[in-house]
């Protein structure tokens, strides 16, 4: 479960690249094989994360660097985190 | 028949060696390669086996790729061992009288192992020169890359790769020329007049194989990459639509060489995205037939 405490980091086992503007990323699994497309806000989450920090930090930052942030924000983020880490993109660090 | 000790290049690479090459290019630029033979290898040595293939249409012979020291060891079925050594480069081949057959298979996963390790990226494609500019030609399934590229090779534009195509992924990304050669299927060969190239080989086998004039063939200096086009079949007219970089990459992806290693799967990954960033991928619905092949090269120079 995601909740605004919990510490993420990348999984290193993950590769991303950036497509042309607007047109977001891409992150491939190296163990599965399996790639995945993100939009631009993912592909900005996926910077943020970068370091490594707890899912509270990362919405305040993004919050900083998205013009007019929508008041589901929260929501959506740790919707779209949920779904990275059922996939193995991001880790849990305890 | 191109026979002397340093008889020109291919991939990029001037070639350095006593054997006879049928499919070289001009100039003498670029990282020297050696090639020799025989290779001594006795089909008991082992070692960790990176690839391993039993015959398809792209490989029509068994084979696999095992890891040494240095570089690796390829087995090809009734042919037996080429050793690659990627970072000096040289590649030593199996004995054979067929030297034909054995020096397209130099060019294939030898020749791209070499230039992996250079940094460049290998896709299953045909390439050829539109105004100055590469066109890749990949066929996500059997449909006709070959054909196409004998097609523009006969409508006078310069083939750069028949089936294998090195991409160098710089700022622009560049096609390095690959063999000046073309296989093509018997009934495709009595059907499309192929003018400026030679047969070569006497084994007789599913493919004419052919050696383009030297005059023709140019150097290995890379050539702006244009556009990829993907083959699609369509039952009758032409259309041609931009495919999505993110769907592109799936494309591509198919489309590469990779060893089976985290590392190499990240090159190819980073590769290959930066390829369907910069570069625009078409998918070309057209007709599959003969007739239609010289208004598919016109559709391609204007289109694509």
């Amino acid at each position: 479960m995601i909740s605004p405490e919990t510490r993420l980091c990348r999984n290193p086992q993950v590769v991303a690249r950036e497509l042309g503007e607007s047109e977001g990323g891409v992150l491939l699994h190296l163990a599965s094989g399996r790639y995945h497309g993100i939009n631009t806000v993912g592909l900005t989450i996926w910077g943020l994360i970068e370091e490594g920090c707890t899912v509270a930090d990362l919405i305040d930052r993004l919050r900083d660097l998205v013009e007019d942030p929508p008041p589901s924000l929260e929501t959506d983020v740790l919707e779209f985190l949920m779904i990275v880490h059922e996939r193995d993109l991001v880790i849990v660090e305890q | 028949m191109i026979r002397n000790s340093s008889p020109g290049t291919c991939f990029g690479f001037a070639v350095r060696s006593a054997l006879p090459f049928h499919y070289l290019r001009g100039g003498g630029d670029g990282q020297t390669i050696d090639i020799s033979a025989p290779s001594a290898v006795s089909d008991d040595q082992h070692g960790e086996v990176l690839l391993e293939w039993t015959p398809s249409s792209r490989f029509p012979l068994a084979g696999s790729l095992v890891r040494a020291d240095p570089g690796y060891r390829l087995w090809i079925e009734t042919w037996g061992w080429f050793l690659i050594d990627p970072e000096t480069p040289h590649v030593t081949l199996p004995d054979t009288p067929n030297v034909v057959r054995r020096e397209e298979r130099l060019w294939s996963i030898p020749a791209m192992l070499c230039f992996l390790a250079r940094g460049d990226t290998a896709l299953h494609a045909a390439a050829v020169e539109v105004d100055g500019r590469a066109v890749v030609f990949g066929a996500p399934g059997s449909f006709g890359k070959t054909t196409l590229a004998a097609a523009f090779h006969a409508a006078g534009h310069r083939l750069l790769s028949e089936d294998t195509t090195c991409v160098r992924t710089s700022e622009t990304p560049l096609v390095v020329p690959g063999p000046a050669m073309l296989r093509i299927r018997h009934d495709v060969a009595q059907q499309l007049e192929i003018p400026h190239a030679t047969p070569v080989g006497t084994v007789a086998d599913d493919r004419v194989h052919l050696a383009l004039d030297p005059a023709l063939r140019g150097d290995c200096n890379p050539v702006p990459l244009r556009a990829i086009v993907l083959l699609r079949r369509a039952d009758r007219g032409f259309r041609i639509e931009p495919v999505p970089s993110d769907r592109a990459i799936r494309d591509l992806w198919s489309l590469s060489f990779r060893l089976p290693t985290d590392a190499d799967r990240a090159r190819c990954f980073t590769a290959v995205a930066d390829i369907a960033r910069s570069v625009p991928v078409w998918n070309l619905h057209r007709p599959l037939t003969m007739r239609d092949l010289p208004a598919t090269v016109e559709y391609v120079v204007q289109h694509a």
